[in-house]
């Protein structure tokens, strides 16, 4: 499955977004860095269909993604919280993603704990969300994206509420998902040593509206920490871009 | 103070509270008041204690508690049922289209602002002396409470959870029913629990007019034979009601739905 994003902008009282191309191949793990508020998380939300863009189109193997959420396939989403809803117990919270599948409620409830067992969550299915840790919340809704056993995984800073500790468990986590199940993931962070540990392909977006800065192949053949040095140049300068220089849209 | 003895009272302290014994102490001064002015000023103006708890044994006896408090009940559920279903479709309304939420929101307003007297005026008009007077008024009064209450829980509704919902292809039904329901839920119970209150209220004023059962009538009719204690005992079966449907009713709903906290 190949995601194409094709000069994307966005515009909502200031150009926010501007031309953003760029395209991964099946299997990729592409992480999307920038400066706060450079538009990262909108451009995750019209990848995902939360969101029209003004311009552009996103696809996904080779099919135009459509602004209300009734792609034709199935795309699975890691909110920064983690959108379980409390009144529902974890195995409640996956088995409610299936039912848009057409599958029996005891298949439903069967592939929910074998994703929650998957993301280390076994015994806790008839917990609700209020009664376990936020990284074990995290983890649930992480097993609900998987679940639906979607081409594509989008997940927008879904370790920012986490301690260091929980994060580097879950980092870890996630890169292990991602080798046993080859999907594609696109994965915003605002950390630059979390993009080097894990992504296969660093994306830097430029101060705003944000343009595609930089395009990394993060294989393994450059020393992470230099990479770690160069992206942490590339993302004070245009912090400072967007700070001290002037706006545009505004005069 | 030494350990032992510093838990202990605060042991006592703990169920002290639990039973209520601050309470019981306050109501205990005030009974004695109670009889000490009832001697004063006779039994006409104020009956003292012990005559209301003999006319509460004898209207258990003769039967005319369940009967008009089965009268009322009837009543109240028919209007106050009727408001509720009312509420839920306004509020579902609201939720499905924008037009109805700002249409509702003002219903509410305006029916918040009409007094109780108002309704019971217009149904002896409208329904003469039967029983649809008290179950108009209690409808037109309980309404706008609920449906204010109901209102408030779809709006609050978490947008996030449905912009979840959305991406993971629920349908409508789907959302409403997993999403929509259970957070508007809480605000329908706390609705009902006022609106409840205050349709016993509403209803025993408007069976003062018209009716020939209810407690309202009844403590009317109490006062027209000068049986000042039976007002007193009627009085004393509506806060029964009141605490009864409370702890009962509402606060086993209240720990049921809300297990999830």
């Amino acid at each position: 499955m190949k995601l194409e994003v094709l000069g994307i902008s966005k515009r909502y009282l200031l150009p926010i977004l501007d031309a953003v191309t760029f395209e991964a191949a099946e299997g990729e793990f592409v992480c999307l860095m920038g400066p706060n508020g450079c538009g990262k998380t909108t451009l995750l939300r019209i990848i995902g269909g939360m969101e029209p863009p003004t311009t552009g189109e996103v696809r996904i193997a080779g099919r135009p993604v459509t602004y209300g959420g009734n792609h034709t396939l199935p795309v699975g989403v890691v909110f920064q919280e983690d959108r379980l809803l409390p009144w529902q117990t974890l195995e409640e919270n996956v088995a409610l993603v299936l039912r848009p599948l057409g599958k029996g409620r005891a298949e439903r409830h069967e592939v929910a704990r074998r994703y929650l067992r998957f993301v280390g969550l076994h015994g806790f299915e008839g917990y609700y969300p209020n009664r376990v840790s936020g990284g074990m919340r995290q983890r649930a809704a992480i097993a609900r994206a998987l679940a639906i056993e979607p081409d594509l995984l989008l997940m927008d800073e879904p370790f920012g509420g986490l301690d260091a500790q929980n994060r580097r468990i879950m980092q870890a986590e996630v890169k292990r998902i991602w080798a046993e199940t080859g999907k594609t993931i696109l994965f915003v962070t605002h950390s630059i040593e979390e993009a080097v540990a894990i992504g296969t392909t660093l994306i830097m977006l430029s101060a705003r509206p944000a343009r595609v800065r930089e395009l990394i192949r993060n294989d393994g053949r450059q020393d992470p920490r230099r990479l770690i040095e160069e992206l942490n140049q590339m993302i004070m300068e245009e912090v400072l871009r967007q700070q001290g220089g002037p706006v545009p849209g505004v005069v | 103070m030494n350990e032992a003895k510093k838990l202990s009272w605060q042991g006592w302290g703990v169920w002290s509270q639990r039973l209520h014994l601050p309470t019981l102490v306050v109501f205990a001064v005030i009974l004695v008041i109670w009889e000490a002015l009832a001697r004063r000023y006779g039994a006409y103006i104020l009956p003292p204690p012990g005559s209301v708890v003999e006319g509460l044994i004898s209207v258990l006896q003769s039967g005319d508690l369940w009967r008009h408090t089965w009268a009322s009940l009837y009543r109240i559920a028919i209007g106050f049922g009727g408001a509720l279903c009312l509420a839920v479709f306004m509020g579902l309304a609201a939720f499905v289209w924008r037009a109805a939420r700002v249409v509702v929101r003002d219903t509410v307003t305006v029916l918040n602002s009409t007094s109780v007297f108002v309704w019971i005026v217009v149904s002896l008009i409208w329904f003469g002396l039967t029983d649809m007077a008290p179950i108009f008024t209690t409808f037109m009064i309980t309404l706008p409470v609920m449906g204010a209450n109901v209102l408030e829980g779809v709006e609050s509704v978490d947008r996030r959870l449905l912009e979840m919902g959305q991406v993971y292809r629920l349908s409508g039904w789907e959302r409403f029913r997993a999403i929509v329901i259970p957070s508007t839920i809480p605000y329908l119970v706390a609705g009902m629990k006022v609106g409840f209150g205050l349709a016993l209220k509403v209803s025993v004023v408007a069976e003062i007019f018209g009716v020939t059962s209810g407690i309202g009538y009844i403590m009317n009719y109490s006062r027209e034979i000068l049986a000042t204690q039976m007002v007193f005992v009627w009085a004393l079966v509506m806060i029964l009601i009141m605490l009864v449907t409370d702890k009962l009713l509402f606060e086993g709903l209240t720990r049921r739905l809300e297990r999830w906290r």
